[in-house]
């Protein structure tokens, strides 16, 4: 097992050292890139199947439970199939003049994506909670190249607020970790520094004062980086702006990997805070979260920021979920996630496409689709449907579980609030994909640019989505995967 | 340690009212080098060793050397090198951080009464609130930097007197991580003079909505 996790954090470095200061040309490149991409693939897979979810696996640094390993999951999923579409997109970008065609540029983009996503592996991978701190904090720092890779001016301005507020919320972060350190110092000793592990078998002993201000803190930092309002100011900006493919994997995977941190947290400090005050905040942040994202969704204009606020409302929803804390609720929000993670990149990478096509992201000047970019059109669609949770989709079934977990609990107020706020999302988002869609065109596209090698990836996404979020319970692995990843974090 | 803390909140108050790019990195580099100056006291305290110096003399070596450099170069390219709020702003950046000490005073007597170290914890979460409010009253993106740092460096002395310090690799990675923000932030304002020939972030507000 060890060997694999060594295996696994040791490819991408090394591929991203060689697409920087190897000479490749382009097309040596893509393949080491894919290469590398299926290597850690195969590695994540040998994890997998060799995890006993019920027995986690723990070394000296290195900690894989089944929570770990469903977030690793969607994390190399949204990998493989960011590496293996980066030539169709990065081809395009080309002739369309955004790269200036210089070579560097692309090796320059596959070192920045392989050591942002080395860095999310760190994060779900390590036992201790600093080191998730640290990690966490590099993949804002990496991600920051990644935002900021054409330096036009709109991607400056994004990335300076990106990484002012990140890097604020995730101090804050810190803050909130040596605070859980000092409880942990006053009555467990200094042994075991942070250690989730250890904490986690001693949490009910921490002093309750300490934790719920170490709550606070955390709650906040992270909070920060999953792009919880009021907080949110970054995201919108850091998603639209950044290159389509990265858009994906900040959407899908960054996000995922703050909740997971989190989460880890959370199941330090619930046993001596209590879950009201958890339960209470948490609510009226998700609420806050989407009610700020319906209305810029209803009046925007720009069709990356729609997607950026769309994924605000899943946020939300997701949030909504970790607050209600039950056992339940905490399945749909994994769930969730993965459907999410995978939908929200297919989203992104079409969005990419279409502003490929009619070479402005202005929705308005954007229409007649079905007619004159049909595959494009039918990948849009689907993806929009996808995310408002249409049932055939996954995300239908996990935003569901999340409604009836909320009313279990007797949020009424909060459940209906945010059943509101979805139907705005909903009126709001279908209105522009059916103006997209339908209507006359006014602007005459450059042709439908999907190619023989996304278009599959795509549809395996969309697939994978709609099965697993679908029919999760009669697919044993994936189930006691989930079932186990709950009880980790104790609902 | 009582020297120590007056001459932080004498340098972070100074902070506050620098207008000069220049003398403000300067300064900055005084305050990481009081930080290092109570790293070593701590690490002496606890018996030495490579864990009791390690941290002071990265300190010196990242904060006090390194980052003032780093940012001294970006601003030997800006040919206009004052920051251009106004002084009115400068005097309620004072007042902010003088009402910070207070309530940080406030809020260690009553959270932690008759801790020992009571004045330096006070004053670690007064740089805290004074580089908050210097990166949101702050115009310029170097001012903006020398806020987050002088933040970092509250959270820094705070975990430092609180804990006796991290693990050693947890420490290692704040540092590492520490040093690639500032590089990235010195990537960014070169990038932000090429683009908008200036650096004040007040130009940044073209994406909205």
């Amino acid at each position: 097992m060890l060997s694999y996790i060594i295996t696994l954090l040791c490819l991408p470095p090394l591929c991203a050292a060689l697409a920087l200061f190897g000479r490749f040309d382009n097309n040596a490149l893509h393949w080491l890139h894919r290469v590398t991409a299926l290597g850690v693939g195969i590695m994540v897979v040998q994890i997998l199947t060799h995890l006993n979810p019920v027995i986690p696996f723990q070394s000296t640094y290195f900690y894989v439970d089944a929570l770990s390993a469903w977030v690793l999951m969607i994390i190399t999923i949204l990998y493989l199939a960011a590496s293996w579409t980066a030539r169709s997109y990065l081809t395009r970008e080309e002739e369309r003049g955004m790269l200036k065609g210089e070579r560097w540029q692309t090796g320059r983009y596959f070192a920045l994506m392989q050591m942002f996503v080395w860095t999310m592996f760190i994060v779900l991978l390590v036992n201790n909670l600093g080191l998730m701190w640290v990690a966490i904090e590099a993949t804002t720092l990496i991600s920051a190249l990644l935002i900021s890779f054409k330096f036009t001016r709109s991607a400056l301005e994004a990335t300076w607020k990106y990484v002012m507020v990140c890097t604020v919320g995730i101090c804050l972060a810190l803050l909130g970790t040596l605070i859980l350190y000092y409880a942990q110092i006053n009555s467990l000793g200094a042994d075991n520094a942070l250690s989730w592990t250890f904490l986690q078998e001693n949490a009910h002993l921490l002093d309750p004062d300490l934790t719920k201000l170490a709550l606070m803190f955390i709650l906040i930092g992270y909070g920060t980086k999953v792009g919880m309002a009021p907080m949110h100011t970054w995201l919108p900006d850091a998603y639209a702006e950044a290159p389509s493919l990265t858009s994906g994997m900040l959407s899908g995977a960054l996000c995922s990997c703050a909740l997971y941190v989190m989460l880890r947290n959370l199941v330090i400090l619930l046993p001596t805070v209590g879950s009201e005050l958890l339960t209470g905040m948490l609510i009226f942040f998700a609420v806050l979260t989407v009610a700020i994202a319906v209305p810029f969704v209803v009046v925007q204009r720009d069709v990356k920021r729609l997607l950026a606020y769309s994924s605000m409302e899943n946020i939300g929803i997701m949030l909504a979920g970790v607050a209600v804390f039950t056992a339940f609720s905490l399945k749909a929000v994994l769930l969730h996630m993965y459907s999410h993670a995978l939908i929200k990149f297919v989203l992104f990478y079409i969005a990419g496409t279409i502003i490929q096509e009619y070479q402005t992201r202005n929705m308005m000047r954007i229409h007649g689709m079905i007619k004159d970019v049909p595959l494009t059109a039918g990948f849009w669609l689907v993806g929009l449907l996808g995310i408002l949770g249409m049932p055939p989709m996954g995300l239908f079934f996990s935003k569901f579980y999340t409604m009836l977990a909320l009313f279990r609990g007797e949020h009424w107020l909060a459940g209906s609030l945010l059943i509101i706020l979805l139907a705005g999302v909903l009126v709001g988002i279908l209105y522009h994909g059916m103006r997209m869609l339908c209507d006359h065109p006014k602007r005459v596209p450059g042709g439908d640019l999907l190619d023989r090698i996304d278009t599959p990836i795509l549809i395996i996404l969309l697939l994978l989505s709609c099965v697993v979020g679908a029919g999760f319970e009669n697919i044993p692995w994936i189930n006691r995967l989930l079932d186990n990843a709950v009880r980790v974090i104790g609902g | 340690m009582e020297y120590l803390v007056v001459a932080l909140l004498f340098i972070v108050l100074l902070q506050t009212r620098i207008m000069d790019l220049r003398r403000g990195i300067i300064c900055l580099s005084v305050q990481s080098a009081l930080i290092a100056a109570a790293c070593l006291i701590v690490g002496t305290a606890h018996g030495g060793g490579l864990h009791g110096f390690l941290p002071g003399v990265l300190t010196i070596l990242v904060k006090v050397i390194f980052i003032p450099y780093a940012i001294l170069r970006v601003v030997r390219q800006l040919t206009d090198e004052r920051e251009i709020i106004s002084d009115i702003n400068v005097n309620y950046s004072t007042a902010v951080a003088a009402g910070s000490l207070c309530l940080s005073y406030m809020v260690f007597d009553s959270l932690l009464p008759s801790v020992e170290e009571r004045d330096i914890l006070a004053s670690s979460m007064f740089m805290i609130m004074t580089g908050l409010a210097l990166i949101v009253m702050r115009s310029r993106a170097i001012m903006q930097m020398i806020g987050l740092i002088t933040l970092e460096n509250g959270i820094y002395l705070f975990g430092l007197i609180m804990t006796e310090g991290l693990p050693m690799i947890i420490e290692l990675g704040i540092f590492l991580d520490v040093l690639i923000a500032v590089v990235i932030l010195v990537i960014l304002t070169s990038r932000l003079r090429l683009s908008f020939k200036t650096t004040d972030t007040n130009v940044l507000k073209k994406l909205k909505g």
